[in-house]
C-alpha cells in the first residue's frame, strides 16, 4: 500500500501494561468485589461488637443470674437473651469463615474462569495485548491479595475474641480450641483454605471451560479436600505415648504444629492446582509466558 | 517488518473431541497489506485456521508464522474478532471501549473505537447484554480497530449486519486498510459478501487449501467452457464437468489455447468457488505457495 | 471529482469499473487536466470495495498517460480524452447505417449483437479481461 497518510498516533494515555490488566479485572468482578467487602465488614463488624459491648452485656447477664459463685448451678446451664446474642454473632462469624472456602471455589471456578471460557470473552482478552498466561496470573493474583488480608483479618478478630473472652467461649458456648471451625478460624488455616479455593477453582475452570460443570467440579474438590483434612488432622502431630489419635487427646500447645503442618498440606494442594492450571492453558494455546 | 502476513507449512490442528482433523497440511502464504477471503463450507476449518493465527489454538502438526514471528510474540500487532464476538455482557459500551484501553495500553487509538461506535448511533451508557447482534459487531470492530492491528482476523465479521451497517462497517475497514496498510482476512461462507472488498482468496474443503492466491490470478486461471457432450477437456485440468443433454459445460484451469471446438468464457468468484465446492477432489491451486517455494 | 459506482453483478472487474467511468467523466468533461482523483481512502470510504483495487485503477490510468500520481499530493488528471463530436463524419455513417438496419427489418437486439461483433473482430478485448 503507498497511499499512508501519516496521521499522528491519538493520545495514549500511559497505563502500564500489569496496572491495566488489574484495573480491568476489579471492573469486570465488580459485583463480586463488594460482596467479598461486605462480608468482610460485616464479619469484623460482629467480632467487634462481641468483643466489647457484646461480651460485656454477656458477663453481666451472668453476673446477674449468680452464677460466677463457683458453686454449681444448673439453671447457668442455660443462658439468657445477652449471651444468646453474643453465642449467635460468634457462630455466624465462625459460619462465614466455614463456607468462604465453598464460596470461592464456586465463584472462581464459574464466574471467574468458566464462564469466561465458555463465552469466549476470556480469548477476547487474549488477543488484547495480555498473553493468556499473565490473564490466569492475574485472575490468580488479584482474588489472592484481596482474600488473604481480608481473611486474616477476621481470623486476627477471632483469635483477641478467643483469647480475651476464652472462659465466656469454653464456659458457656462449651467450644474447644480444636473443634472444626474453631481451629481453622484462630490461625492461618482459614485463609489457606480459601487459597486453595481459588486455585482448585481456577483449576476446574481451565480444565471444564465451561460455568456451570467447573462450578460444580470446584465445590466437590474443595468438599472433598475439607472432608479429608478433617480426617486426617489428629494424625499430623504425634499425639501424647499412650493415647489414641484424636483430636481431644491433643494438648492445647500442639495447636500451631498442627495448624502449620495443615497449612503447609493445603498451600502444597494450592501450588500444585495453580501450576496445573498454568501448564494445561500452555499446553493448549501454546503461547509464550 | 515482513512482506509476508500469515506463512504456513505443513500446518495441522486436530480437536481430541473429533474424529477428523479440523486443519490438516495446510500451506500458503498471504503478503501484508491484503485483504483476504477465507471462505469454505461450515466446518471447513475457518475458525480454527483463524484462532490458529490469532495464538489461540496450538498447532498439532506444522507451523504458522504471523508478522515474521510466531503468533503468541505477534499478539500485540494482530487483532482477532471471533465469530460469536464475545464482549462482557455486565459492561457498558463505554466500559468495554476502556477495557481495550487497559487491555492494550501501548497501543490504544480511543478515538478511532470511539468514531466506529458513534456512527452505530450507540448510547456509550448501554449494557452490552442489551445490544442487537449487529451492535455487539460493530462493538468488536472497534475494540479490534481501536488496537490499531497491523493484522486484523475477522471470523464472520458480517453476519449479523443489516446491509447499511455491513456497507459502513466495510467501509470501515477498508479505509483502514487504505490508511496504514492494514492485512485483513476475513472468513465467510457467503462468497459474495466478500467479493468486492477482498484481493486475496483462501478457499478451504475439509480442512485443505483447495485455492489460495491473489483473486485476479485465481479467477485467470479458469474457464468456463462449453462444448459438446463429448468434447476432450485433455490437456486441461478439469475442475468440475457437467454433461446436460448434448451440451458439456465444464470448469478447467487451460493448460493452453482451447481450440475451436470449445467455447470459452470468464468465471465469476462463486462459480469458481462453487465448482470446487461441488467436486471435493478437484486437485488445489497453491498460486502464493508456488511463489513463495521460488 | 468523480463519485465511482461499482456495480457488483456486472461481471466486470472492479478496477476496470473504475477505469471506465474515470475515462467517461474524461470524455465528458466532468474531469479536466489538472483536477485531482478522489484519494483510494476517500473511494473506499464510499464504496466498501478494496483499496488495492482503487490503486490498481489509478496505475492503469496512469500507463495510459491519463493521470499522474503527485507523491503526497495525490493523483492528478493529465489530459482530456477527446470523443468523437456529435457532428463528426463517423457519427453520420453510423447513422445512415442504422437507418438501413431498420428498412431491412433488424429488431434493437439484432442491431445490437451485429454492432458487437463488428467490434470484437476489430477491437481486442477490453483491458479487464487480463
Amino acid at each position: 500500500m503507498t497511499t499512508t497518510t501519516t496521521r499522528a498516533r491519538a493520545a495514549v494515555r500511559p497505563v502500564s501494561p500489569p496496572r491495566g490488566l488489574l484495573l480491568a479485572l476489579l471492573r469486570l468482578h465488580r459485583t463480586a468485589l463488594w460482596f467479598w467487602l461486605g462480608l468482610v465488614a460485616v464479619a469484623a463488624a460482629a467480632l467487634l461488637w462481641a468483643l466489647g459491648p457484646g461480651a460485656d452485656a454477656a458477663w453481666a447477664e451472668y453476673r446477674g443470674m449468680g452464677c460466677d459463685g463457683g458453686a454449681p448451678d444448673l439453671g447457668c446451664d442455660l443462658p439468657g437473651p445477652a449471651f444468646f446474642r453474643y453465642e449467635t454473632t460468634v457462630t455466624v462469624v465462625i459460619g462465614i469463615l466455614f463456607l468462604l472456602p465453598t464460596l470461592t471455589a464456586a465463584w472462581a471456578g464459574g464466574s471467574l474462569i468458566g464462564r469466561e471460557l465458555e463465552s469466549g470473552t476470556a480469548q477476547f482478552a487474549w488477543t488484547q495485548s495480555v498473553t493468556p498466561a499473565r490473564w490466569l496470573a492475574a485472575k490468580l493474583a488479584v482474588p489472592a491479595l484481596l482474600l488473604v488480608p481480608g481473611t486474616l483479618a477476621i481470623t486476627l478478630l477471632h483469635r483477641t475474641l478467643w483469647t480475651s473472652d476464652h472462659h465466656l467461649m469454653r464456659v458457656l458456648a462449651w467450644r474447644a480450641w480444636y473443634d472444626d471451625g474453631v481451629f481453622e478460624a484462630n490461625g492461618v488455616l482459614a485463609t489457606a483454605h480459601a487459597l486453595a479455593a481459588l486455585a482448585l477453582g481456577v483449576l476446574s475452570g481451565v480444565l471444564l471451560r465451561r460455568a456451570l460443570p467447573a462450578l460444580g467440579v470446584a465445590v466437590a474438590a474443595m468438599a472433598s479436600l475439607t472432608s479429608v483434612l478433617d480426617d486426617l488432622r489428629p494424625h499430623l502431630w504425634p499425639t501424647p505415648p499412650g493415647t489414641p489419635s484424636l483430636m481431644h487427646k491433643h494438648p492445647a500447645s500442639h495447636f500451631w504444629p498442627l495448624q502449620l503442618v495443615e497449612t503447609g498440606i493445603v498451600m502444597a494442594v494450592a501450588a500444585l492446582a495453580t501450576a496445573t492450571a498454568f501448564l494445561v492453558l500452555r499446553r493448549r494455546t501454546g503461547a509464550a509466558v | 517488518m515482513t512482506d509476508t502476513a500469515i506463512e504456513a507449512a505443513g500446518l495441522g490442528r486436530r480437536f481430541r473431541r473429533r474424529r477428523g482433523p479440523a486443519l490438516d497440511g495446510c500451506a500458503f502464504r498471504l503478503p501484508a497489506g491484503s485483504v483476504c477471503a477465507l471462505t469454505g463450507p461450515n466446518g471447513a476449518g475457518k475458525s480454527t485456521l483463524l484462532a490458529l493465527a490469532a495464538g489461540l489454538l496450538r498447532p498439532t502438526e506444522g507451523t504458522i508464522t504471523v508478522l515474521g514471528t510466531t503468533p503468541a510474540a505477534a499478539r500485540e500487532r494482530l487483532a482477532h474478532v471471533a465469530q460469536n464476538k464475545p464482549l462482557h455482557p455486565q459492561l457498558t459500551v463505554a466500559g468495554t471501549l476502556r477495557l481495550g484501553r487497559d487491555l492494550n495500553p501501548r497501543r490504544w487509538d480511543a478515538r478511532a473505537a470511539e468514531r466506529i461506535v458513534a456512527e452505530g448511533d450507540l448510547d456509550p451508557d448501554t449494557k452490552i447484554r442489551a445490544l442487537s447482534g449487529g451492535q455487539r459487531t460493530r462493538v468488536a470492530l472497534a475494540l479490534a480497530l481501536g488496537k490499531r492491528p497491523e493484522l486484523l482476523l475477522l471470523d464472520e465479521p458480517m453476519a449479523d449486519l443489516d446491509p447499511l451497517a455491513r456497507h459502513q462497517l466495510t467501509a470501515t475497514l477498508m479505509a483502514d486498510a487504505a490508511d496504514r496498510g492494514t492485512t485483513v482476512v476475513m472468513s465467510s461462507h457467503v462468497v459474495a459478501e466478500l467479493e468486492g472488498s477482498c484481493d486475496h482468496l483462501l478457499l478451504l474443503g475439509s480442512g485443505r487449501v483447495r485455492l489460495a492466491g491473489p483473486l485476479d490470478d485465481l479467477l485467470a486461471a479458469h474457464t468456463l467452457v462449453t462444448g459438446r457432450a463429448g468434447d476432450a477437456l485433455d490437456p486441461h485440468t478439469v475442475v468440475e464437468s457437467r454433461t446436460t443433454g448434448r451440451q458439456l459445460t465444464a470448469m478447467v484451469r487451460p493448460a493452453g489455447p482451447l481450440g475451436d471446438v470449445l467455447q470459452g468464457d470468464r468465471p465469476s468468484l462463486e462459480e469458481v468457488v462453487l465448482a470446487h465446492l461441488r467436486s471435493p477432489d478437484a486437485p488445489p491451486l497453491l498460486l502464493d505457495a508456488r511463489e513463495a517455494a521460488v | 471529482m468523480v463519485e465511482y459506482r461499482i456495480d457488483r453483478r456486472s461481471g466486470v472487474a472492479t478496477y476496470v469499473q473504475i477505469v471506465q467511468q474515470t475515462k467517461q467523466a474524461l470524455r465528458l468533461g466532468l474531469l479536466e487536466p489538472g483536477d485531482r482523483l478522489p484519494t483510494a481512502r476517500e473511494v473506499v470510504e464510499a464504496t466498501a470495495i478494496n483499496p488495492n483495487t482503487v490503486l490498481k485503477a489509478y496505475r492503469e490510468l496512469e500507463r495510459e498517460g491519463l493521470v499522474e500520481a503527485r507523491r503526497g499530493l495525490g493523483t492528478f488528471v493529465r489530459k482530456s480524452l477527446s470523443t468523437a463530436p456529435a457532428d463528426s463524419p463517423l457519427r453520420a455513417e453510423l447513422d445512415a447505417w442504422a437507418v438501413r438496419a431498420r428498412e431491412a427489418g433488424l429488431e434493437r437486439e439484432d442491431v445490437a449483437a451485429l454492432f458487437t461483433s463488428v467490434l470484437d473482430a476489430h477491437f481486442a478485448e477490453s483491458k479487464g479481461d487480463a
